[in-house]
């Protein structure tokens, strides 16, 4: 038996529809009425809530660029980097951002690695930044935590230089954080030297190989000019994994002289060979 | 004309020990003077008395009327901080209070009834009275009247709160019998002998004739009969600082069960504490030991705060990090008032942090973390990277119009390695001292065998040396460092700030650039 809607052409299907799902909600509960949203509805209400709370810009061309505009209100973002990786300076800049505006931030530092007067000079304000230095990993979770529910715009936690005091943590803890950001509205930045937060993180993005930026050699001494390297999006509810922008930063006294790709190594050391040689040509305790 | 209000707690050790331990309000309970058997009672809860129980009761006597009795004695302490809750909600209502003692306080309303609405508005004063003494946990009673006395007895009366019209003091006070007066022993005996029985009758006696054979405090009172108290109202000094504690049945030696009845004082402080508009800076703990000892310790809170799981807290850790050495007996908690921290919202501005909310985080993370470990960071005038200071977290107020964000500056930024890394660096050591330049590094191995950043391999470039002194003009060791410093690119990756003390030629890292 043929199925009655053949003979009814598209375009007649597209007009009753309407009808049918008036009908369909007609009957559905009271309760559950109310909270029916159609995709149109769902879609128009993020709009709105996405002009009513804007994300926090960090300043950070490329971290604004792969999210959106900036750091969403409400989530967890993490940012995962090495040593040397480009990952504190773009906290801090974040930092420098949300403070610049007039908005508090919290920085839970984990690794206990802010200098004040380098902070300063990023254009971190500090009467609005809270500094929290935690002995390990719970305790920063519950400190950044108890930051969230208080009702910070920014809350950065870093966890250092590996090793990290305390481990991963628990996702469980991880997924709490999320909630209790979502709950209050606030911008969760994790930095971590590899994944932590499992499931919980709205986004992550992962800086790639630094490369130093060297100024001199050739007979003139060597000077720092800054680093170079990549930041990937490895997961983002609008954007697919593999996206990657660009990020270079500069050493704050450095002068404007081109940089060079550093050269090879010059010196190659036979490590159980080298470290038998005499004191006196060893600087540093043994 | 002055109209005054008075606050009554009846039965005031029972009310002030029930305020403390709102629990035995479910059993019949009474308070008692004494010890021993010679212990009397006091005052008896409705259970107690409908079981037979009345005041002047030895305590055996009571046990044998009701033989779950459960006795406690009179604690000093909740008296005196329920007769300061009350003093409080007086405070609320008129500047000018007078502390009477026993669960008794007068206040001055004069004029205050402006601020009610309604066809009484003593009447709806009254009751904002009873209202704000319930809130702070006392079954208070309340009169109003244009004399103390007048006010003391209206407040004894049934269907409280009770206003006694200006000039009607001995119409209310005639039908009451002479008893409320509390005359002197002889006078009412004197008073029994002539068939006086009620205070109507005895204003009814001629003054001038009561005054000659009673003398002048029959004279007194037949004034009070008729409704003169010429008596002021003496206001009170306010108290310098906040009190809550009790005497325990049993000493408590382990921390669970003393908190369990230190979280309900805390809890009385904080109300108080609100009620007042204040917070907490400063919270001193006095601790009675068994059998004769006595202990305080204060915890400084880096923000005013009226939370009382927070300042619980922050007293579980100090008797955890110093417990008191002896089962505890008793113990009283003082709260340093302070006024709480404001905020001036704004509507286009960015959100401003809550004052209470971040005051209460802050004293939670001085708890959860220790001193030191929170507040705004500040540099430190020098040039050693590894100082820094802390000062109290108070952000300014947030701008009026949300500014806009600066572009970025794209700096470099370094981590601090606190405290250094101690490291053995192979030097070219053709070069003098000074000009040595690191070409590999590897860690001292850590005898703490704490986890620190392992920094090691070979050196792919090296920048320096740039020296670095400060503090050569003190004499401490410890304000001085004289360093060649260094920035190095590690084979394996890695940008590092390591430093060579020339003092002692060791070699650290301090910072990562990150």
């Amino acid at each position: 038996m043929a199925s009655p809607l053949r003979a009814v052409p598209a375009h007649a299907i597209e007009s009753l529809e309407p009808v049918v799902l008036q009908r369909v909600r007609a009957a559905l509960p009271e309760e559950i009425r109310a909270r029916l949203r159609s995709a149109r509805e769902l879609d128009r209400t993020r709009r709105d809530e996405a002009e009513e709370h804007p994300p926090l810009a960090t300043a950070v061309p490329a971290l604004d660029l792969l999210l959106d505009g900036g750091l969403p209100r409400g989530h967890l973002v993490e940012l995962v980097g090495g040593r040397t990786s480009g990952r504190f300076s773009t906290l801090l800049a974040a930092l420098a951002a949300t403070t610049g505006t007039g908005e508090t931030a919290a920085l839970v530092d984990l690794g206990d690695g802010l200098d004040p007067a380098a902070a300063a000079a990023l254009g971190v304000d500090l009467e609005r930044l809270l500094w929290v230095r935690p002995g390990g990993l719970k305790e920063a979770m519950a400190g950044a935590e108890m930051l969230i529910g208080a009702g910070f715009s920014l809350v950065v936690l870093d966890l250092g230089a590996p090793p990290v005091h305390g481990g991963r943590g628990a996702e469980a803890g991880w997924l709490r954080l999320a909630r209790a950001a979502r709950a209050h509205g606030a911008a969760l930045l994790i930095g971590s030297p590899y994944r932590v937060s499992g499931t919980a993180a709205s986004a992550v993005l992962k800086a790639g190989r630094p490369r130093a930026l060297w100024q001199g050699g050739g007979g003139a001494p060597w000077l720092l000019g800054g680093l170079s390297t990549r930041i990937e999006v490895e997961k983002h509810r609008h954007r697919l994994p593999g996206h990657s922008e660009g990020l270079d930063l500069v050493v704050a006294d450095a002068p404007p002289a081109p940089t060079v790709v550093p050269p090879a190594p010059r010196v190659v050391v036979e490590r159980e060979a080298t470290w038998q040689e005499p004191l006196r040509a060893v600087g540093g305790r043994r | 004309m002055t109209r005054i209000a008075c606050l009554h707690l009846p039965l005031f050790p029972l009310a002030a020990r029930l305020r403390s331990e709102p629990e035995l309000s479910r059993e019949a309970l009474a308070v008692v003077e004494g010890n021993g058997n010679a212990a009397r009672v006091v005052a008896g809860n409705r259970l107690a008395r409908g079981a037979g129980i009345k005041p002047g009761l030895s305590l055996p006597q009571a046990r044998a009327l009701c033989p779950k009795l459960v006795a406690r004695a009179r604690d000093e302490t909740c008296e005196r901080a329920a007769q300061e809750a009350l003093l409080e909600v007086a405070e609320r209502f008129s500047p000018r209070v007078e502390d009477a003692g026993e669960g008794i306080a007068y206040l001055d309303v004069d004029g205050s009834e402006h601020h009610f609405k309604g066809a009484s508005p003593e009447l709806e004063l009254g009751r904002a009275l009873l209202a704000a003494a319930e809130g702070a946990g006392l079954p208070a009673r309340a009169g109003i009247a244009s004399s103390k006395l007048a006010a003391r007895i209206a407040a004894g009366l049934p269907d409280s709160p009770v206003v006694v019209a200006a000039g009607q003091e001995a119409e209310i006070l005639a039908p009451l019998p002479l008893s409320r007066l509390a005359p002197e022993v002889e006078i009412a005996e004197t008073l029994e002998r002539w068939g006086v029985r009620s205070i109507g009758d005895f204003a009814k006696l001629p003054q001038a004739r009561v005054a000659s054979r009673l003398g002048r405090s029959g004279r007194d009172l037949h004034a009070t009969a008729r409704g003169l108290d010429p008596r002021p109202i003496i206001p009170r000094e306010p108290p310098p600082a906040f009190q809550e504690g009790m005497s325990l049945e049993w000493p408590l030696v382990s921390l669970e069960p003393f908190l369990f009845v230190g979280r309900a004082a805390l809890e009385r402080l904080c109300l108080r504490l609100e009620a007042c508009g204040l917070a907490c800076i400063r919270l001193e703990l006095a601790l009675r030991l068994e059998p004769d000892g006595h202990q305080t310790r204060a915890i400084d809170l880096p923000a005013p705060t009226r939370d009382a799981k927070t300042l619980l807290t922050l007293v579980r850790l100090d008797l955890e990090a110093r417990p008191p050495g002896a089962p505890v007996v008793g113990f009283t908690f003082a709260a340093q008032p302070d006024r709480p921290r404001e905020a001036q919202l704004s509507l286009y501005g960015p959100a401003a942090l809550s004052p209470d909310k971040l005051a209460t985080t802050l004293a939670r993370l001085f708890a959860l973390l220790g001193p030191g470990r929170c507040g705004s960071p500040r540099p430190v005038d020098g040039h050693l990277p590894e100082r820094f200071s802390l000062v109290d977290f108070t952000p300014p107020p947030p701008p009026e119009v949300r500014r806009a964000p600066r572009p970025g500056r794209g700096l470099l930024a370094v981590r601090v390695l606190r405290p250094p890394v101690a490291l053995e660096v192979l030097t070219n050591g053709t070069l003098p001292a000074e000009e040595t330049t690191p070409v590999a590094v590897r860690p001292v191995v850590a005898e703490s065998g704490a986890k620190r950043p392992k920094i090691e391999g070979a050196v792919k470039i090296a920048s320096g040396p740039w020296g670095l002194e400060d503090g050569w003009w003190t004499e401490e060791a410890t304000g001085r460092a004289d360093r060649d410093y260094w920035d190095v690119e590690l084979a394996a990756g890695g940008l590092y700030r390591l430093y060579r003390d020339r003092t002692t030629g060791d070699w650290f890292a301090d910072g990562i650039y990150d």
